[in-house]
């Protein structure tokens, strides 16, 4: 390792005086640090002419990140094509880019925080007050820059440095105060008695009138507080800061507290020669989650409400066995599941200005990662009572140097770069199971309070992957005009075997700058006018895991064989020596422009995607294989789309702004292929698979709703289709669905995406409004069939409205599924700039008040159609009795600025 | 030039050790199998884990939708109403029950790749034990003995495959393509299945597998060897048949078979009937009928001399698991139990008459009633089990299984006698899925019913009657005097509950594709293809040659 990385800069050493031998011309010194340039992206250069449409979006573009709990909710609606989908408060649950790139894993974008690469998770150790910047990769030729982690887009944080000349101490906190103000509407006890009456069917009545939906409830308080230091010169500066996080979730008990560092210095050296950025970052993060969701919300709707909200005499809460799907919603907040995050990394990068045009960067970072997952189910949940834990540790060293030569010729603007990376991901975890408990009162922190201990219960494991990257660029511009950039990375991966283990991602894109023109300049009427166009390769290997390359053995159990207990190995899937990653080929092509004084700003861009080689577990024949899947690369998959920004400022005064932006996305995509011969074995996906099911009383298996389908769409609802109700009970009217053969009756996926942020400032006084909108796709109301089935009586509780629909089949048609459009307004902001007589200490202040989840606008009958409609798993564009109770957020912030 | 061209060389092979990740929670190939006793425990007795299973369709028994589910839900033994908004799962049970299945159906799918699977670490075991290079004579041995043991493991896996499937693929080696595979008729599989007993037998450990220290329990013997051998010769009539629709069947008189005797080290040369009672004279030197029929159930039936072949239970040790009392018994009697339970299968009213159950006060029940069933009111602790109101004490009926879907009726949720035959262990954990009791796959007082069925079968009623009445009498004060095809399936049927033998059995009587029941119609099977189920319906795609089985 360590001498791989010392041969690394050798080699951009030596490469680095090879130029320099050639070269002499100025340029302008120090360019490099006046414009930052994103730090793990050797893209532009001061005079090279950006050939892509980046998206950087810079404090003063993001939404109210002193009260955005979520990192990404910061930038959300802001970027065309961006997809956050999140749960409950504060739980990310899926980020897409420009939809989904794979069947199998690695769709959510890799995300890049001061040069520290990670997954969605390292966004939790970021205080989204201290972001300085967003940067979103998405167009092919800055994807293939990252090569085998690209495909899925990028986006890059970096979070706030000090300034010279100004010491300053920030401090930021908000309150707020969650109110759920929407829930199921099911029959009332009384209703429910009265029902029992009218068909005559027994019910057991515990006397009680309860809404175990408003009982699980509660009213939330969220805090949090954030305080920032900062100072600097000329030749360093340093900022400091520290923050915290109190969250509640409107289900009681439910909720999560972090503590977030941040450190950033830089330094000059030896008169500009070297520049040091070095930084730190971590933090703590304690979450207790709900167990099962949906089993909660389902037993908090259906539980029987005659049932008192209140433990029986004995202390305890009243069982109703028959309803087997479901539990007294109080005792399943008992259940524990609990996790402890800690991360810290640390950063430095050290920029070498050899020559004016010549600059060797060295860049290093450590990560480390632990989680521990906590869990209980109490006695009452599960027989005996059963503990987990489990705990992973991680540590990630990424070491990486580039060497870049900008070099100017008359006309001629040139720009090499030359770039290495090395990186070692160190996991362990271990894990331990415990049954049979003496008492419910301690839980995981009682391991011992347990008597059994069964073989599979304890785990652990290790992996160590390690992945080498080169790349070379070269930029050319001409007259300031015409550009061009060629790109070639190579990555290595331990990933994958020994035929496949580099993969290359070559890229190449255009840029024309129209406004530099002279019929564009005559016409007086562009401040800016460019087109651009890319294509390029980038890849995906989040889809496998470490050693499916490997054919390898691993503990099967214990045999029964002799006095002692042995342990035996055995091979537990099929391995595939042959895997590769999965390519994505973009062509992308775009405009923008700024027009009347760069009061309207509008860009468009159009991308096409194929991805081959697609990862996916096939079927293969039992006999030869042991077992029936087998990962290969084979499928294919096309997904396009269109992206419209538009940003204006109507009014500009002294006194008065109003900023309008939004931007509009079209996408769809199309599941090209998923079978052949691969080696002299078929492989088989079948035609249609499902992704989704229902779940709950009667409908156990067979009861997908969303497939998978060669040809179509990602994600359809194959449904029957519903014809007509027919009477199937004279004497009390009920009817069940008359229902002909299935068809395609939609996709679940959105094809349109709408974002939109609309501010007006008013001298001290500012009002901000987001909003963010889906189209085109449908959403199956599970909830509603489930809960409208009078055949789930007595046992479940239904719908207050069943009685009137009178249905009493749970047959699955197309009658259930609804249109999933809908535009949400996700918060109003009005914040006021106290004016402040004199500015000895205190320089600045701002109050603000948020009202988040203001409305939703949407025809879909069911609680709210922000469900799943992005990621590819068992809830996609399927309600299906998981929903959180809606609740609005108030919350108070302040702003002081000494 | 020259020196950047060594510096890009050496960084790029140091890449190539930079880019080897070795695996430490898993181990390769190499060194899995590099002694004898890794060859042990990694070739031969990792299958073991295979034999009892913890995932559905795994394991011959204990999980769902897998071998026992189709040996025993498409016959009168059991079967699963549907109980209103429960039970349904998509018509499957439906399906089995009324042999209305297609070659699509998942528990054919799932069933095939387990028990191929199993097959497939059998032919990688041997060959493992035949690369492992040693001129030790003792280890020579040895390693006979494990390759033996992992034939015998093998033929028995492959009886499974040709008793539900009819033709299957023989493969017998790694590294064949599946393009070459062809399905082998079943008679060859079945000759063949018959001779790797034969070839395995001399190397087997030959004692009751509880003999004092011994590590063999739960492992292929040769009374286990013997036991398949049993089957196969009392249903060579079947198997040696490759055209089941014609209804014209051998006569077993005339099938041959050769039997290698390994205690005295002959080849007993018979017919099919005199093979059976040949096989049952050498497995009575070690094991014999318990005292009590309930013995061989319950917790610690590890000390049974009845039980020969069994999957081992143990729940903090294996993962196999026994899911039916959990899958059968009522919400309310689970929760009574501490169970989570799903309040499914239960026994036909066809098959409650059998033991005598009338319900009425003259009602004279087979004593192995009570072992094998749950029926009228439910005590559990000595304590009524009330229903979800608390008042009214919960209360099975056999006899209410009147419609296949009881959706509405009285007893919707009530109807039918539940499993109870395994003891149910106070310390069984994961929702009663993993007892103490073993599950008893093949046990000695088949043997006796098999015997008395090759003695009936050769007109010599004197020990057939003896044989019966030696299994009936156990439990029973009264004995047979007279011996016919109905009782001896009756009996079977008795002795046999929930053991997932009514499948085999009623075939071999030709009675599964005739009216039982509720399956009052069997029009579509009158040809009886539905005595071999299909080869399922992937496989069928994947090999274009493949001819599927008549009548699918």
């Amino acid at each position: 390792m360590k001498k791989s990385l010392f041969i690394s800069c050798l080699l951009l050493l030596g490469l680095g005086h090879y130029g320099y031998a050639q070269d002499s011309l100025s340029s302008v010194r120090y360019s490099f640090f006046a414009k930052e340039i994103p730090d793990s992206l050797i893209a532009h250069s001061s005079d090279q002419l950006p050939t892509t449409l980046t998206r950087i979006i810079d404090e003063k573009q993001m939404n109210n990140t002193n009260q955005v709990t979520n990192v990404l909710d910061a930038i959300r609606g802001r970027v065309a094509g961006l997809q956050v989908s999140v749960n409950g408060i504060n739980a990310l649950n899926a980020v897409r880019l420009r939809g989904t790139t794979s069947l199998t894993g690695g769709n959510d974008p890799l995300i890049i925080v001061d040069g520290v690469m990670g997954d969605l998770t390292l966004l939790q150790s970021i205080y989204p007050t201290d972001i300085q910047s967003f940067t979103i990769l998405k167009d092919a030729s800055e994807t293939a820059q990252f090569g085998s982690r690209g495909a899925a887009g990028v986006i890059e944080i970096k979070t706030k440095r000090g300034q010279s000349g100004k010491l300053h101490i920030n401090y930021n906190g908000s309150v707020g105060i969650s109110v759920p103000y929407k829930r199921l509407e099911m029959l009332s006890a009384n209703d429910y008695r009265a029902l029992a009456k009218q068909y005559n069917f027994d019910i057991v009545d515990l006397g009680g009138n309860s809404n175990f939906q408003k009982q699980i409830e509660r009213t939330a308080i969220t805090h949090q507080h954030h305080l920032a230091f900062a100072g600097g010169d000329d030749n360093s500066n340093y900022r400091v800061s520290i923050g915290s996080m109190n969250e509640q979730e409107v289900i009681k008990g439910i909720g999560s507290r972090s503590y977030m560092g941040n450190i950033n210095l830089t330094q000059n050296m030896w008169d500009g020669l070297l520049h040091i950025d070095f930084g730190m970052f971590g933090s703590t993060q304690e979450e207790q989650r709900i167990y099962d969701e949906q089993k909660l919300f389902y037993s908090a709707a259906a539980w029987n409400p005659t049932f008192p909200d209140h433990p029986n005499s004995s202390g305890a809460w009243d069982t109703y066995p028959s309803a087997s799907q479901i539990n007294n919603p109080n005792v399943l907040l008992d259940q524990k599941d609990h996790t402890s995050v800690a991360h810290a990394s640390g950063h430095a990068k050290f920029t070498f200005q050899l020559l004016p045009e010549l600059k060797l960067t060295l860049f290093g970072a450590y990560t480390y990662n632990s989680n521990e997952l906590m869990r209980y189910l109490p006695t009452t949940v599960k027989g005996g009572g059963e503990a987990k834990r489990q705990m992973t540790r991680s540590e990630k060293i990424l070491t990486s140097g580039t060497l870049a030569l900008n070099k100017k010729w008359g006309e001629h603007a040139f720009n090499f770069t030359l770039f290495s990376e090395f990186q070692k991901d160190k996991r362990r975890g271990f894990g331990v199971q415990v049954n049979q408990f003496n008492n419910d009162i301690g839980g995981y922190d009682a391991l011992a309070g347990g008597a059994t201990r069964p073989w599979d219960g304890t785990t652990s494991f290790y992996e160590c992957p390690t992945m080498v990257s080169f790349m070379g660029q070269i930029g050319y511009t001409y007259f300031d005009r015409y550009s061009v950039k060629a790109t070639l990375r190579a990555d290595g991966s331990s990933k994958f075997g020994k035929n496949n283990k580099w993969g290359y991602f070559p890229s190449v894109s255009f840029g024309w700058d129209l406004g530099n023109e002279e019929f564009i300049k005559n016409l007086e009427f562009f401040d800016d006018l460019k087109l651009n166009a890319g294509l390029g390769w980038s890849g995906n290997q989040g889809a496998i895991d470490n050693y499916t390359t490997h054919q390898l053995l691993e503990p099967n159990g214990i045999p029964s064989a002799g006095q002692s207990p042995i342990t035996t190995y055995s091979e537990l899937k099929n391995s595939n020596p042959n895997l590769k990653w999965e390519v994505s080929r973009t062509f992308n092509i775009g405009v923008s422009t700024q027009l009347f004084n760069s009061r309207l700003v509008f860009s468009a861009s159009y991308y096409y995607t194929k991805i081959t080689d697609m990862l996916y577990p096939y079927t293969v024949s039992v006999p030869p294989f042991k077992y029936p899947k087998l990962i290969a690369n084979m499928g294919a998959m096309e997904k396009s789309g269109l992206e419209f920004s538009l940003g204006g400022t109507p009014i500009a005064t002294p006194d008065m702004q109003l900023t309008v932006n939004a931007n509009i996305s079209f996408q769809k995509d199309k599941l090209l292929s998923l079978s052949g011969n691969y080696n002299g074995e078929e492989l088989l996906a079948p035609s249609k698979s499902g992704i989704a099911s229902m779940n709950g009383a009667g409908f156990h298996g067979y009861n997908s709703v969303v497939f998978q389908m060669i040809g179509e769409p990602l994600g359809v609802f194959y449904l029957p289709r519903f014809i007509g109700f027919e009477t199937y009970h004279e004497l009390y009217d009920l009817t069940d669905y008359q229902s002909s053969d299935s068809y395609l009756a939609g996709q679940a996926m959105p094809k349109v995406l709408l974002g939109s942020n609309i501010s007006f400032r008013y001298k001290n006084f500012d009002v901000t409004v987001q909003a963010n909108g889906a189209f085109g796709h449908k959403i199956f109301n599970g909830t509603s069939l489930t809960y409208s089935a009078l055949t789930s009586l007595p046992l479940y509780n239904v719908l207050a409205n069943a009685p009137e629909s009178k249905i009493i089949s749970e047959a699955i048609t197309d009658y259930w599924l609804e249109s999933g459009n809908y535009l949400n307004i996700d918060y109003i902001t009005i914040g006021w700039l106290v004016p402040l007589k004199k500015k000895r200490i205190l320089e600045s202040m701002r109050l603000s008040l948020t009202l988040n989840n203001v409305a939703t606008i949407t025809g879909y009958s069911g609680l709210t159609p922000m469900i799943n409609s992005t990621s590819i798993n068992g809830t996609l564009g399927l309600d299906d009795k998981r929903t959180y109770p809606l609740f609005r957020t108030w919350s108070l912030g302040v702003s002081l600025k000494f | 030039m020259v020196i950047i061209c060594i510096i890009i060389s050496t960084t790029l092979s140091s890449c190539e050790s930079y880019l080897t990740d070795k695996p430490k929670s898993q181990i390769t190939s190499d060194e899995a199998f590099n002694s004898i006793e890794k060859l042990k425990k990694n070739a031969l007795l990792t299958i073991y884990n295979y034999i009892g299973g913890h995932e559905e369709g795994q394991g011959l028994q204990g999980t769902d939708r897998g071998v026992y589910d189709l040996n025993s839900f498409t016959t009168d033994e059991q079967i699963i109403p549907i109980r209103g908004i429960d039970w349904y799962d998509g018509g499957l049970w439906r399906r089995l029950f009324f042999h209305d299945w297609n070659a699509g159906e998942a528990p054919f799918k799932n069933t095939w790749n387990y028990l191929y699977k199993v097959v497939i670490l059998c032919n990688e075991g041997i060959e493992h034990i035949d690369a492992y290079k040693t001129t030790d004579d003792h280890e020579l041995l040895t390693l006979t003995t494990y390759k033996a043991e992992l034939r015998a493991v093998r033929a028995m896996f492959y009886f499974y495959l040709m008793d539900l499937f009819g033709r299957v693929p023989l493969i017998t080696a790694t590294g064949m393509k599946s393009s070459e595979m062809t399905l082998c008729e079943r008679s060859d599989l079945f000759y063949w299945i018959y001779n790797e007993f034969n070839d395995s037998l001399p190397y087997l450990f030959s004692e009751w597998s509880q003999f004092p220290n011994s590590e063999y329990y739960g492992r292929m013997t040769v009374s286990v060897a013997y036991f398949v051998m049993m089957k196969m010769a009392l249903n060579a009539e079947i198997y040696t048949d490759d055209d089941w629709t014609d209804q014209v069947y051998p006569d077993g008189k005339e099938i041959q078979l050769k039997t290698y005797n390994s205690y005295e080290n002959y080849f007993i040369e018979a017919n099919a009937w005199q093979t059976v009672r040949a096989i049952q004279n050498i497995i009575k030197s070690f094991y014999k009928l318990s005292d009590n029929y309930s013995d061989n159930f319950d917790v610690g039936n590890e000390a049974s001399r009845e039980n020969i072949f069994v999957v081992p239970m143990d729940p903090q040790l294996y993962l196999n698991k026994y899911n039916y009392f959990k899958r059968s018994a009522h919400y309310c009697h689970g929760a009574a139990m501490g169970v989570g339970s799903e309040n499914g299968p239960c026994a036909t009213v066809s098959t409650v008459k059998a033991f005598g159950y009338t319900n009425h006060e003259t009602q004279i029940l087979d004593n192995r009633f009570n072992t094998n069933f749950y029926y009228d009111n439910v005590i559990v602790n000595s304590q009524f089990v009330y229903e979800d109101d608390g008042k009214t004490p919960l209360c099975y009926h056999p006899l209410a299984v009147t419609d296949f879907d009881l959706s509405g009726e009285e007893y919707e949720k009530t109807a039918g006698a539940r499993i109870a035959k395994y003891t149910i262990d106070a310390v069984a954990r994961n929702d009663e899925r993993r007892g103490n009791n073993d599950i008893v796959l093949f046990r000695y007082a088949d043997v006796l019913l098999m015997y008395a069925e090759a003695s009936y079968r050769l007109g010599d009623m004197q020990n057939a009657l003896g044989a019966l009445n030696a299994v009936y009498n156990r439990s029973n004060y009264q004995k047979y005097d007279t011996i016919d095809d109905d009782i001896l399936l009756c009996e079977r049927l008795k002795e046999l509950m929930w053991e997932g033998w009514r499948r085999n059995d009623l075939i071999r009587f030709r009675k599964f594709h005739k009216p039982y029941d509720l399956k009052t119609d069997s029009d579509h099977e009158e040809d009886a293809h539905t005595t071999v189920f299909p080869i399922p319906a992937d496989m069928i795609v994947m090999h274009p040659d493949w001819k599927q089985n008549p009548g699918y």
